[in-house]
C-alpha cells in the first residue's frame, strides 16, 4: 500500500524529472550546478547602475543554480585585490571582477588565472588574454542617440555639446560626436561645456542657462550622460525653450524616465544598456568559460534606444517596466548557450 | 603570589580566548579558512593598517593621539607616485622622500602641541585636512598613473619603478612558492621594532612615564617635550610607511584609496589596550587587535555577510574592548592601588 508520504514524494520526483533532463544535457560542470561556486568582486557598489548589475548577476547566478558569493570593496582598490586572493583561497571556480583599477588588479588577476580559475572582468581593463572583457559599447551608445537625432532634425542643425575631458567613457562618446560632426557638416556645434563639480546635473544647468542665453538659436544638445541631460533639461526649462531644443542623451534610470515624460519635455532620446542585463552577460561569459567554451575575447553588451514616443506609447514609468514591455531591453542576445537557463522574465 | 580570580583570569585572556574561539568557528564553517593561503591575507590585509596603528601607540603612549596618520599615509601614496610618475626618479628617490615627509609632519604635529600647546587633537586633526587638501593640490584632485596627461597637455613620462612595485607585491616562497607577500614582513618587523623599543629600551620606559604622569616625568629630569616631539614622528614615519606600501600595491596614487585607513587603525591600537588585560597601549596589543579585526573581517567576508554588518561588528567589538579595558580592568587598577 502506498502510505500518503511515499505518493507525495513520488509525485515531487516526477515534477522534477523536466528539470532533470534539462540538467543532464548541460556540459561538466554544470550537470551538477550545486558544486560550482562562483564570486563577484567589486569595486563600486553604491548606486542604482551597480545595484541593478548586482541584481542581474545574481539572478542569472541563481538560474544557473551556481553558489554566488560578494565580495564588496567598496572603492578601495587594495581591498579588491585582497579580495581576489581570498576568493583564491576559498577556492572558487570562477571569479567575475566588477570594476577596479588596472594597476592594481592586473596581478591579481594574473594569479586567480594561475590557480586555475576562470575569470571575467567587467569594464575594468587587466590586461590578460586568458579574461574576457565584458563591455557595455560607448560608442554604439553615442551612436544610436545621434542617430536618432538626425533622424529627427535632419543633418543641419545648430548644436550645444556637453563634455568633460579625461574621462574614459565620455571620451569614447565624444569620439562618436566628433565622427558625426565631421560626416555632417551641417551640423554646427556653438557651444561645448560641461562640469562634473556634485551635485552634477545643479551644476550643469548653471552653465547650460549660460549658453542658452548666448546662443537663443541652439537647436539641439547631445549630453552623452544622463546627469548632464538632467541639468540641461533643467536650464532649458527654466528658459523656457522646451519646444525649441530638443535633447539627446546616454544612460538611463527611472527618474530619468520620468523627466522624459514631463509633458512637453525637451528630452527626447537616450541610448542605454541595462545594468541587470549587463550583470546576466557577465555570469554567463563566466558559465561559458567554465564549461570550457570560447566567448570571444570581448562581449559587448549592445545599448537598446530609448525614445520619449516609445516611453509614452507603451506607457513606461519606471526601469522593471522599461525592462517588461522593452525586450530588446530586459535581454541580450550575447554569451548565450543552448544549455543554459535564462532568468525568469 | 595570589591565584588570580576569574575575572582576572577573564580580563588578561579573554581576548585572546575570543580570538581562538572566532578562528575555531570560522574554521568549521569554511575550511578554507584555516588554508596558509588564508592566513597570509589576514596578514595581508591588516598589513598597512596594522603599521599605523603602531605608529599611533606611540603617541597614546606619551598620551597623545594622532588623527594625521591616514592622511600622511594618502599623502605618501600620492607623493611617491608623484616622484616617480611626474619627477621620473627611481624607487629610492621616492621612498626617501615619502619617509622624509612623513618625518617632517610628525615634526610639525609634535612642535604644535608641545611649543604652540595646541591640543593634540586639535592639531593632529588640522593637519589632516590640511595634507587632505595639500596631496591633491599638484595634480588638480586627480589620481596619478602612468601616462597621465599634465596640465600642460602634455604625457607624464616616469613610471612606477619595478623595485618600488616589489615592496608591496613581491611574494617570498614560504611553505607553498610565492606565499608570503613583503608587506606582511615589514608589518611582523616593525611590530617587533616598536615592540622592543617601547619595552625593552630606556627610552621605551620614559616615554610610559609620560605618559602616566608628564609632571613627575619632568620633575625627574626627563626631557619631556622631546619625547613627545620623537613619538609623533614616530607616528609619521609609520603613517609614511603604510603609504609607500599601500602606493606599492596599487601602483598608482589613488585619490580614492586610503580613506578608512585612520580609523581602521585607531581601533587595532585601541583593541590592542584590551590584550592581556593591559588596561595600557602597547604594541604587542595593538599587533595583536590589527589581527583580531583581520580575521573577524575576512571570516565574515567567507561567510558572506554583507560590508555594513562587518561594520556594525567592527563597531561592537572596539566597544566591547573598550568596556574590558576602562571597565573591568580600571577596577583591578583601583582595588590593586
Amino acid at each position: 500500500m502506498i502510505s500518503r508520504r511515499t505518493f507525495a514524494a513520488l509525485v515531487a520526483s516526477v515534477a522534477l524529472l523536466p528539470s532533470l533532463g534539462l540538467a543532464q544535457t548541460a556540459p561538466a560542470p554544470f550537470d551538477n550546478p550545486g558544486q560550482v561556486d562562483i564570486a563577484l568582486v567589486r569595486y563600486l557598489s553604491t548606486g542604482d547602475f551597480f545595484q541593478a548589475y548586482l541584481s542581474g548577476v545574481e539572478k542569472q547566478a541563481a538560474a544557473l543554480g551556481v553558489n554566488l558569493q560578494v565580495f564588496d570593496s567598496r572603492q578601495d582598490a587594495a581591498l579588491q585585490a585582497d579580495m581576489v586572493d581570498q576568493a583564491i583561497a576559498l577556492g572558487v571556480d570562477g571569479i567575475i571582477i566588477q570594476h577596479g583599477l588596472t594597476e592594481s588588479m592586473k596581478e591579481a588577476a594574473q594569479r586567480a588565472v594561475d590557480a586555475g580559475i576562470k575569470v571575467v572582468a567587467f569594464d575594468v581593463n587587466v590586461e590578460n588574454p586568458a579574461i574576457p572583457q565584458v563591455e557595455q559599447s560607448d560608442a554604439a551608445l553615442a551612436q544610436l542617440a545621434l542617430d536618432q537625432a538626425i533622424a529627427d532634425h535632419g543633418t543641419e542643425w545648430v548644436a550645444g555639446f556637453v563634455h568633460v575631458a579625461g574621462i574614459a567613457p565620455l571620451d569614447r562618446r565624444a569620439a562618436v560626436w566628433a565622427e558625426v560632426k565631421a560626416a555632417n557638416p551641417g551640423i554646427n556645434e556653438v557651444a561645448m561645456f560641461g562640469t562634473l563639480d556634485n551635485p552634477i546635473a545643479n551644476s550643469v544647468a548653471n552653465q547650460a542657462r549660460s549658453v542658452l542665453s548666448a546662443n537663443p538659436n541652439i537647436q539641439v544638445i547631445f549630453a552623452p550622460y544622463d546627469e548632464f541631460a538632467k541639468g540641461v533639461k533643467i536650464a532649458v526649462d527654466e528658459a523656457g525653450m522646451s519646444g525649441q531644443v530638443s535633447i539627446y542623451s546616454a544612460d538611463v534610470s527611472t527618474a530619468d524616465i520620468q523627466l522624459m515624460r514631463e509633458a512637453g519635455s525637451s528630452w527626447k532620446a537616450t541610448a542605454a544598456t541595462n545594468p541587470a542585463v549587463v550583470g546576466e552577460v557577465s555570469v554567463r561569459t563566466l558559465a561559458l568559460l567554465l564549461a570550457g567554451e570560447n566567448p570571444g575575447a570581448q562581449v559587448i553588451v549592445p545599448p537598446t534606444l530609448i525614445t520619449q514616443t516609445m516611453l509614452n506609447d507603451l506607457d513606461i514609468k519606471n526601469m522593471e517596466e522599461l525592462g517588461a514591455k522593452l525586450p530588446a531591453f530586459a535581454h541580450a542576445d550575447v554569451a548565450m548557450a543552448p544549455w543554459m537557463t535564462l532568468p525568469p522574465r | 603570589m595570589k591565584p588570580l580570580s576569574l575575572t582576572d583570569l577573564a580580563i588578561r585572556y579573554g581576548f585572546l580566548l575570543l580570538m581562538a574561539g572566532l578562528i575555531v568557528v570560522f574554521s568549521i564553517a569554511r575550511p578554507a579558512f584555516l588554508s596558509p593561503q588564508s592566513a597570509v591575507f589576514i596578514l595581508q590585509s591588516v598589513a598597512i593598517t596594522g603599521i599605523l596603528a603602531l605608529g599611533v601607540t606611540a603617541t597614546l603612549v606619551v598620551d597623545g593621539f594622532d588623527l594625521s596618520i591616514g592622511a600622511v599615509a594618502t599623502s605618501a601614496m600620492m607623493l611617491s607616485a608623484y616622484v616617480m610618475v611626474i619627477w621620473d626618479m627611481g624607487a629610492v628617490a621616492a621612498v626617501v622622500f615619502c619617509l622624509g615627509m612623513g618625518a617632517l609632519v610628525g615634526l610639525v604635529n609634535g612642535l604644535l602641541i608641545v611649543k604652540m600647546r595646541v591640543p593634540d587633537l586639535l592639531a593632529t586633526l588640522g593637519m589632516m585636512f590640511l595634507l587632505v587638501g595639500l596631496q591633491r593640490i599638484p595634480t588638480q584632485g586627480n589620481s596619478i598613473s602612468t601616462g597621465m596627461m599634465l596640465s600642460d597637455g602634455t604625457a607624464a613620462t616616469g613610471a612606477f619603478a619595478e623595485n618600488f612595485l616589489m615592496l608591496g607585491r613581491h611574494r617570498i616562497d614560504f611553505i607553498l612558492p610565492d606565499l608570503v607577500p613583503l608587506s606582511v614582513v615589514f608589518l611582523i618587523v616593525i611590530a617587533v621594532l616598536v615592540w622592543g623599543f617601547l619595552e625593552l629600551t630606556r627610552h621605551g620606559r620614559v616615554m610610559y612615564a609620560i605618559g602616566s604622569n608628564a609632571q613627575a616625568a619632568a620633575l625627574a629630569g626627563i626631557n619631556v617635550a622631546g619625547y613627545r616631539i620623537l613619538a609623533y614622528v614616530i607616528s609619521g614615519v609609520m603613517a609614511s610607511i603604510g603609504g609607500i606600501l599601500l602606493a606599492a600595491r596599487l601602483g598608482r596614487g589613488d585619490v580614492a584609496s586610503g580613506n578608512n585607513l585612520l580609523l581602521d587603525s585607531v581601533a587595532a591600537a585601541l583593541i590592542g589596550f584590551a590584550v592581556l588585560g593591559a588596561a595600557k597601549p602597547n604594541a604587542f596589543g595593538t599587533a595583536v587587535g590589527a589581527l583580531f579585526v583581520g580575521i573577524l573581517l575576512q571570516g565574515l567576508t567567507m561567510m558572506n555577510a554583507p560590508y555594513y554588518t562587518q561594520d556594525f561588528i567592527k563597531g561592537a567589538v572596539l566597544v566591547v574592548a573598550l568596556v574590558f579595558t576602562f571597565a573591568l580592568s580600571g577596577r583591578v587598577g583601583r582595588a590593586r592601588g
